[in-house]
């Protein structure tokens, strides 16, 4: 399936969002909850899945619902066509402070590692799979970084980076340790490992950056300064009432299970 | 070494990060040749070749996935990633045996990475599902579980559970603890638990019923109904053997514990912890259903003890005959409880018919109790 070629324009500084211009019978995929507006002539269309290429049959498909209800994803995606004669736009908005990164995919071979909810839109026909952190050891107590989020495809997808980006390239065999949710995106070509770092005690009685990601090159990584839970736990510490927790919306089960599971706290 | 020396056709795609190229890498196309040589070309203008000789082979990337080729030349350090399953192979298939080996086993270490992953996965499911698995288990071996806890229950509890039932059958009907036909129950029983651990306690319930039940600890209430139906001594002693068996051989108090279980463990879950579960489970001691093989064995032990004193189990044949053939429109409780069936009649038929002692006839006479 040829994917949609799609143009853009990326609006404000900090607080942005992306418009993005479909041609007649173009579509673009996004997670319920982050469109912003849409021309006329554009249709919203709840699928089940990712509204890529329609794979797997049945079974396929039940076993991806179950793999996003695991990750606490949402079990639909929204697929905005162009069903009018020109062009028409739909935008998409960050959901927190930070910067909007548009990715060519075919500009880097095809696949995108990254994040959970760093996510925003996408060309259709882009495939919106998860990819479990495998190399386990103490990942698997981090939360943070072992449930990702795989796009592949060769269209142009956007995804959503906390605070302020940095974006960099690491040269063969080059390394940089990062606080976990700290990292955005990556290519698949660098290694992504998640490691404890500091003592146990603390690691029992609190404190946090104690699991870090190192990431070895060679290929492109894009980091963010303000994870969302990062932000989220400073706003639930200072608020009047700690302990309020709100669902994420469009999410069945809320916050994703496994990851409140394993301490995740994003 | 002769790097320059003709490259296989065999080509694999992949991308190619180093000195000079885009931070995300560029379109490649390796080859090998037989001295070991990566010849790594870049499509574009100009056409970029590279030559790599001894290049270090690993699987890297994200969850080690692809087959990462490295290597240093005077410009810096390189890397070709190949991601795609059939390049991967490819590379592997084209390479000259000592590069092979080396891919085989990178292939192997992400295969080992894949399969620790999976036993992650399990490890974590089982840990998730561990309290579903307890309850089955406890489910599909509540009999053995029972087995295991009546074992360690110490004769005083069983006695205590006894008093128990015994208070709580006095609430639902009369229990007479003296008298002519707790005389009988009690000369009668007694020559049936000679030597028993527990301290037996005969009494007699008024109730029409052809009924009686041992609880746990030597308690044994027979129903008035079930003496006047019974036509001798020895009739009697026969229902009485059959249940100081199920009372020794601790069956009631195996199903207490089961029926116990089942609920203790469902009020745990629900966490409704309230008293009366004893209670409740003591009050169904009466409506308590044997299962097949303990009745089996309740029998063939009754039968032993009646034979040990010397009482004719005849009447025990009797007695059940009578119950099994009494047309009513619904079967006495006793046999609701104790399900008799036809086969266990008939082994208790055959088994009375090859015993040659000589009984002893019971010196009591229960038409003067009707
Ligand atoms: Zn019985």
């Amino acid at each position: 399936m040829a994917m949609d070629v799609v143009d853009y324009e990326i609006f404000g500084s900090e607080m942005q969002y992306v418009e993005v211009e479909l041609d007649p019978g173009e579509a673009a995929v996004g997670e319920a909850g982050v469109m912003m507006y849409m021309q006329a002539g554009i249709q919203m269309d709840t699928v089940f899945g990712d509204g890529s290429q329609q794979q797997g049959g049945f079974m396929g498909k039940l076993m991806g619902a179950g793999k996003r209800l695991l990750t606490g994803e949402s079990l639909f995606t929204t697929v905005f066509h162009n069903e009018g004669s020109g062009k028409r736009r739909v935008a998409f908005a960050a959901p927190y402070p930070g910067k909007i990164i548009p990715v060519h995919l075919s500009d880097i071979g095809g696949t995108l590692i990254c994040q959970k909810d760093s996510f925003l839109c996408a060309a259709k026909g882009v495939s919106l799979g998860i990819a479990f952190q495998k190399k386990l050891g103490v990942g698997l107590f981090g939360g943070e970084g072992f449930i990702m989020q795989k796009l592949e495809g060769d269209g142009l997808a956007f995804v959503h980076a906390g605070g302020t980006l940095k974006e960099l390239v690491l040269a063969p065999g080059e390394s940089l340790r990062v606080d976990t949710g700290c990292v955005v995106a990556f290519q698949p070509s660098v290694d992504f490992d998640i490691q404890f770092v500091g003592k146990i005690k603390s690691a029992i009685f609190g404190g946090e950056g104690l699991f870090f990601a190192t990431l070895t090159g060679p290929g492109k990584v894009w980091l963010q300064s303000l994870p969302l839970s990062r932000l989220a736990n400073r706003i639930i510490l200072s608020a009047p009432a700690a302990g309020g927790r709100s669902t994420g919306q469009g999410s069945l089960l809320g916050a994703g299970v496994l990851g409140g599971l394993l301490g995740g706290d994003d | 070494m002769d790097c320059w020396a003709a490259m296989t056709e065999q080509t694999f795609e992949g991308r190619l990060f180093g000195p000079g190229l885009p931070g995300t890498g560029a379109e490649a196309v390796g080859s090998w040749n037989g001295q070991g040589c990566l010849r790594v070309s870049v499509e574009g203008t100009p056409r970029t070749e590279l030559l790599a000789e001894n290049p270090a082979i690993a699987a890297a990337g994200f969850n080690a996935a692809s087959l990462r080729i490295t290597w240093e030349d005077d410009g810096g350090a390189y890397a070709f990633v190949i991601e795609k399953d059939a390049a991967r192979a490819t590379c592997g298939v084209s390479a000259p045996p000592g590069i092979a080996s080396r891919i085989l086993s990178a292939s192997g270490s992400r295969e080992c990475l894949e399969r620790r992953f999976r036993f992650g996965g399990v490890l974590l499911a089982l840990f998730l599902a561990l309290p579903l698995i307890l309850i089955g288990v406890f489910l599909l071996n509540s009999d053995r579980v029972a087995d295991w806890a009546v074992k360690r229950i110490p004769h005083e509890q069983e006695a205590r559970l006894g008093d128990l039932v015994l208070a709580q059958t006095r609430l639902q009907m009369k229990i007479l603890d003296s008298g002519p036909a707790v005389d009988a129950v009690s000369a009668i029983g007694s020559k049936l638990t000679t030597g028993s651990l527990h301290r037996y306690r005969w009494f007699v319930a008024d109730r029409p019923d052809v009924n009686a039940f041992a609880a746990p600890g030597g308690v044994v209430v027979v129903f008035s109904g079930l003496i006047r139906s019974a036509g001798s001594a020895e009739e009697l002693a026969g229902v009485l053997a059959h249940e100081v068996a199920h009372a020794e051989l601790r069956h009631s108090l195996r199903g207490m514990v089961k029926s116990l279980g089942l609920r203790a463990l469902v009020s745990l879950l629900t966490g409704d912890v309230s008293g009366g579960v004893f209670a409740d489970a003591a009050t169904r001691l009466t409506e308590l259903r044997f299962s097949r093989e303990a009745e089996r064995e309740a029998d063939d032990e009754g039968l032993r003890r009646l034979v040990k004193a010397r009482i004719d189990p005849n009447g025990m044949l009797r007695f059940y005959m009578k119950l099994a053939s009494e047309g009513r429109p619904s079967p006495p409780p006793l046999l609701s409880t104790h399900p008799a069936t036809g086969e266990r009649l008939e082994r208790l038929r055959r088994e009375v018919a090859g015993l040659k002692q000589k009984w002893v006839p019971l010196p009591i006479d229960l038409t003067s109790l009707k």
